[in-house]
């Protein structure tokens, strides 16, 4: 399939129907009936509770502080598994390379509690980005190596690694102070990633823009792109002229892991101010969702995780305003997805 | 009750095999879907779906077979989103598979509110009684219910049929090539929808069995990632229905044993416990891929769907 | 007619708005209290304790609207939660999970005219005080209904997480049950979750085949385990709510809360002026945790002798932390004559001897 310009359509309508617009309206139409429905049967004015969705995610400065805080690691997540799947590799270790990128990041911050903040800050996100990224070597080695497939490795290496930071709470690294409650110390302000206009909104969405932006340059624009192309359609010949498959796959894999753990740290520096158990509240997940949905596309998944970010957000005004319970809102973010994943189809037709 | 090594041995197959059951039912399912080059890691959410509806029937008619039965149905009925939007409209699978998980762990918390606290009778155990004597197999005569039974059966049944019957052959003709299928005359897309539902109906079943038999009790979320591991065991099984059961085992026996290991005070700290399920699997999985070729028997039509993204 | 009819139409809407304007009165005088749970108020365990507070609440105290939030993890997130109830109009907020404290000293900071009463913690703020009961009382009795019931000695004891909490329930039921048989042991599985039933029955399995006769739990929801129990036969006490009807045969007795009352009594307190930052704990005696009824198979002798050890707490004649207390490595927490203050209670990190398990 090429990605040339297709051939002239005959209506302005078949146009429109191979266009990105179309698929945004059509997600959107579908969503808003879906979700209609849903919110009919469960005894609530569809309009109105549509409303407070949105003005629970966008509607005031606080709210769109809030939505911002969870795009934040959604993006980052996102780009750690865009960018191995450049290779075709599908990861979903979001999760695990983010709680070892708290870990690591942790460990640092509490191995220097006096530490500068000139030293402290920037040392805490190089562990965090080693953490994360050495949690995927290990899936990445063992597909690289003995080619065991990296989207189980990736899944079970996730239930390890919160599991180790439970460990690590509950025992050697609790806060002998703190009643019991199996937490770290909280940082010490030289480790604590301040907010923006004082929201809660911190430095990891700006990362993870960066990352986004940066990543779809190297791979739309370099060489390191092309090569990556070619390693994934056809890895005969890609091998056959230099490239090394089992060297892209360590690269991609590892440098997703330093993202992921990234978002990892922040988190629990800016958000949580400790380590606890728990803190990566699912976001790898969302993350790989936010991504497979933009097709990989480092440009799409912008748009896609603010718009998973703000669904996550305004989750709150459902049970607040309508009293749904919270599963409700899980509800409808299967529903968006199932109509992104839909409309997305639709427009390029069952080609 | 703890009298000696033989009825330790068989309390602790016996609590491998309960954990387990569950877990096996979902891995079949996911085998047999897997097996006509789908991936739905939706079964979680299926499984959920199947949990509260076997809960509700059971609670609304006083019989756990026909809640069993509504697991099923539910399980079959969530999976035909998955259907339409991977055969039908030929979406990602895995975004697919997340976005069914979500709509029935969503979907079962919701409607399950007013079936928490609620009581139900589960299964009689099985009269097995004549085997209270048998030395390790005690402890299953007073323990074992229905739903491991049928697994037990379940399993080398699959088997037979994916390896012995017609339509299990061209299932796994599906599962090679898609191409070489249709050009067999292989309706593929029937054959990709029906695997789909048998995923659905097995993972529906391994819920039920769950809620209605297992813990009869319905709590949100109750499948606490099962289906998520079972998708993960299905290339520790390799495709095998007949390795099913040691694959599930596997995990369920770790399970088994972390708790054994607590109750004998080993001074372990129990999340380091809890690891063990998981990097047994994970060694199985390497240990595997060594000696295996083709990626250890995955239906080449699986491959292309790992390694391709859309 | 006409005019009749006319009349009768204003004087309605005359009613009507009457009505309405004396609703929106009272709505503006209307105080709103937010609750925040951590799993879902129908788990028919400690959030649905919670929850039955909260519409005690709303049915018996006047001028008093609620809001609940369920499902908030014991992380940042609550600190949003909170502040979303804050902004639409809430005045007093309920954490009513142990893991809301630090988020919730946070938020205090931000907002001092708000009010929260945070469950079960040991930290104030000058606009944050804490309340929780001691069912520690309670879970002494049941355990000293265990250790009467006993044959094998073992008892068997479910619980999710090592934190203070739990560590002290485990240890009152112990120490209740070697009042009464000192032979008796607690082995101790940690689930690790909160809710996991699947974990639960094979945890209960679990314990049974390792000899446990009686069992007990701390995790969400007394209903896995106590069913399990039914099953293998085995008695079982219950935790957070009364969950007889799920063991007709097994179950001796259980320890549950009753919050509605010392909820009612801190809004009231804040209404007119008296509300201080503090560490409010209610009791066995003042009716905020209660030991439930008897099960069938419990005879009159245990259940005198629990009863009347229920009378001297509640007048204060024992208290259930007094010494020698003594830890599973044999060090002397208490010694005798001595007693546990509240502050190393609210931070318990041992476990008693007789209790197998680790702490970690």
């Amino acid at each position: 399939m090429k990605r040339s310009l297709p051939a002239p359509l005959p209506t302005p309508f078949d146009r429109w129907r191979a266009s990105a617009g179309f698929s945004v309206a059509v997600a959107a139409l579908g969503f808003f009936i879906l979700g209609s429905i849903f919110f009919l049967m469960v005894g609530q004015p569809p309009l109105a509770t549509f409303a407070a969705m949105i003005k629970g995610a966008f509607g005031d400065g606080y709210s769109l502080s809030e939505t911002l805080v969870k795009v934040s690691p959604i993006l980052l997540c996102a780009t750690a598994a865009s960018l191995p799947a450049r290779l075709g590799l599908i990861s979903v270790g979001g999760e695990g390379q983010f709680y070892l990128g708290a870990m690591v990041g942790t460990g640092v911050v509490l191995a220097f509690p006096g530490a500068p903040a000139w030293a402290l800050m920037p040392g805490m996100f190089l562990a965090a980005g080693l953490g994360g990224a050495s949690w995927a070597l290990i899936p990445g080695m063992l597909k690289a190596r003995l080619n065991v497939n990296e989207t189980i490795t990736t899944l079970l290496l996730n239930y390890v690694a919160s599991l180790l930071v439970d460990f690590l709470v509950y025992g050697p690294w609790k806060d002998p102070h703190n009643l019991g409650w199996p937490a770290t110390v909280s940082f010490p302000a030289a480790a604590k990633l301040p907010g923006f206009f004082g929201t809660r909104a911190h430095l990891g969405i700006v990362i993870g823009v960066a990352a986004s932006l940066l990543l779809h340059l190297l791979t739309a624009r370099t060489r390191w792109g092309m090569s990556l192309r070619l390693l994934r359609s056809n890895r005969k010949v890609a091998e056959g002229i230099g490239l090394s498959f089992g060297k892209q796959a360590l690269l991609v894999v590892c440098m997703g892991g330093m993202l992921a753990g990234i978002a990892g740290i922040c988190e629990t520096s800016a958000i949580q101010g400790r380590l606890q158990s728990g803190i990566s509240n699912g976001m790898g997940f969302t993350g790989f969702l936010a991504a497979w949905m933009a097709g990989q596309d480092f440009l799409r998944i912008l748009p896609l995780s603010l718009l998973l970010g703000g669904l996550l957000a305004s989750a709150d005004s459902l049970q607040m305003i309508a009293g749904l319970p919270s599963s409700a809102s899980l509800v409808l973010q299967g529903l968006l997805f199932a109509c992104v994943l839909a409309a997305g189809r639709l427009r390029k037709g069952k080609a | 009750m703890m009298s000696g090594f033989d009825a330790a041995a068989g309390n602790f197959l016996v609590s491998a095999l309960r954990s387990s059951t569950p877990l096996l039912w979902v891995l079949l399912g996911e085998i047999l879907t897997q097996r006509v080059a789908i991936v739905n890691l939706g079964v979680e959410g299926q499984m959920l779906v199947g949990a509260l509806s076997g809960f509700a029937a059971t609670l609304a008619t006083g019989n756990p077979w026909l809640g069993l039965a509504a697991g099923v149905a539910a399980g079959m009925l969530l999976s035909t989103v998955h259907a339409g939007l991977t055969v039908g409209l030929k979406a990602n699978p895995f975004a697919s598979g997340l976005a069914v998980w979500m709509l029935g762990f969503g979907l079962s918390a919701f409607y399950g509110v007013p079936m928490v606290g609620q009581k139900i009778t589960g299964f009689a155990p099985l009269p097995l009684g004549f085997l209270s004597g048998v030395p390790v197999l005690g402890p299953l005569s007073s323990q074992l219910t229905p739903t491991v039974v049928l697994a037990m059966l379940a399993s080398p049944l699959a088997g037979w049929w994916l390896y012995r019957t017609k339509t299990g052959l061209a299932w796994r003709a599906v599962g090679e090539s898609l191409v070489s299928a249709r050009t067999l005359g292989l309706k593929t897309s029937l054959v990709q929808v029906l695997g789909i539902l048998a995923g659905g109906a097995f993972s529906g079943f391994g819920g039920a069995a769950l809620s209605v038999d297992y813990t009869r009790n319905w709590v949100e979320g109750m499948t606490a990632g099962r289906g998520l591991v079972a998708v993960g065991l299905v290339i520790v099984a390799r495709w095998n229905p007949y390795l099913a059961v040691p694959a599930a085992l596997l995990f369920g026996g770790a399970e088994a044993l972390t708790l054994r290991m607590q109750t004998s005070g080993v001074p372990i700290s129990s999340h380091l416990l809890h690891t063990l399920p998981y990097l047994a699997s994970l060694a199985v999985l390497v240990i595997s891929s060594r000696s295996a070729n083709k990626e250890g028997g995955m239906p080449a039509g699986l491959s292309a769907v790992f390694s391709q993204s859309r | 007619m006409a005019l009749r009819a006319a009349l009768n139409r204003l004087k309605r809407s005359t009613f009507l708005a009457a009505l309405a304007l004396g609703a929106a009165a009272a709505g503006a005088a209307d105080v709103k209290v937010g609750y925040i749970y951590v799993g879902p108020k129908s788990d028919y365990g400690y959030n649905y304790a919670m929850d039955q507070g909260r519409m005690w609440v709303e049915k018996n105290v006047p001028g008093v609207k609620t809001m609940s939030f369920e499902n908030v993890p014991e992380n940042a997130e609550v600190e949003r939660v909170m502040e979303r109830m804050i902004k639409s109009g809430c005045t007093i907020i309920f954490p009513t999970s142990y893991g809301y404290l630090d988020p919730a000293l946070n938020v205090a900071k931000k907002y001092p005219k708000v009010i929260f009463e945070h469950a079960g913690g040991f930290k104030t703020a000058p606009n944050l005080g804490t309340f929780f009961a001691g069912i520690d009382d309670a879970m002494y009795l049941a355990g000293m209904t265990a250790g009467g019931m006993t044959k094998t000695h073992k008892l068997g004891f479910l619980a999710a997480h090592p934190i203070p909490q739990v560590l002290r329930n485990i240890n009152a039921f112990t120490r209740g049950a070697q009042a009464v048989d000192p032979l008796a042991t607690t082995t101790v599985i940690w689930t690790g979750t909160w809710s996991d039933p699947g974990k639960e029955a094979e945890a209960a399995n679990s314990l049974v085949d390792a000899g446990a006769d009686v069992l007990t739990g701390h995790v969400d929801s007394p209903i896995t385990y106590t069913q399990a129990a039914e099953k293998r036969g085995v008695m079982v006490v219950g935790y957070h709510a009364d969950a007889s009807k799920f063991a007709p045969k097994g179950w001796l007795v259980g320890a549950a809360w009753n919050w509605g009352p010392m909820m009612g009594r801190i809004i009231k307190s804040v209404g007119d002026g008296t509300w201080k930052p503090e560490h409010i704990r209610g009791d066995l005696k003042a009716g905020d945790a209660e030991l439930t009824a008897f099960g069938p198979s419990v005879p009159q002798k245990v259940k005198d002798m629990v009863l009347a050890k229920e009378k001297e707490f509640k007048a204060g004649a024992t208290q259930l932390w007094s010494g020698p207390i003594v830890k599973q490595d044999g060090a002397e927490a208490a010694p005798k004559g001595g007693m546990l203050a509240m502050a190393s209670l609210e931070s318990m990190d041992f476990l008693v001897k007789g209790v197998v398990g680790t702490v970690k």
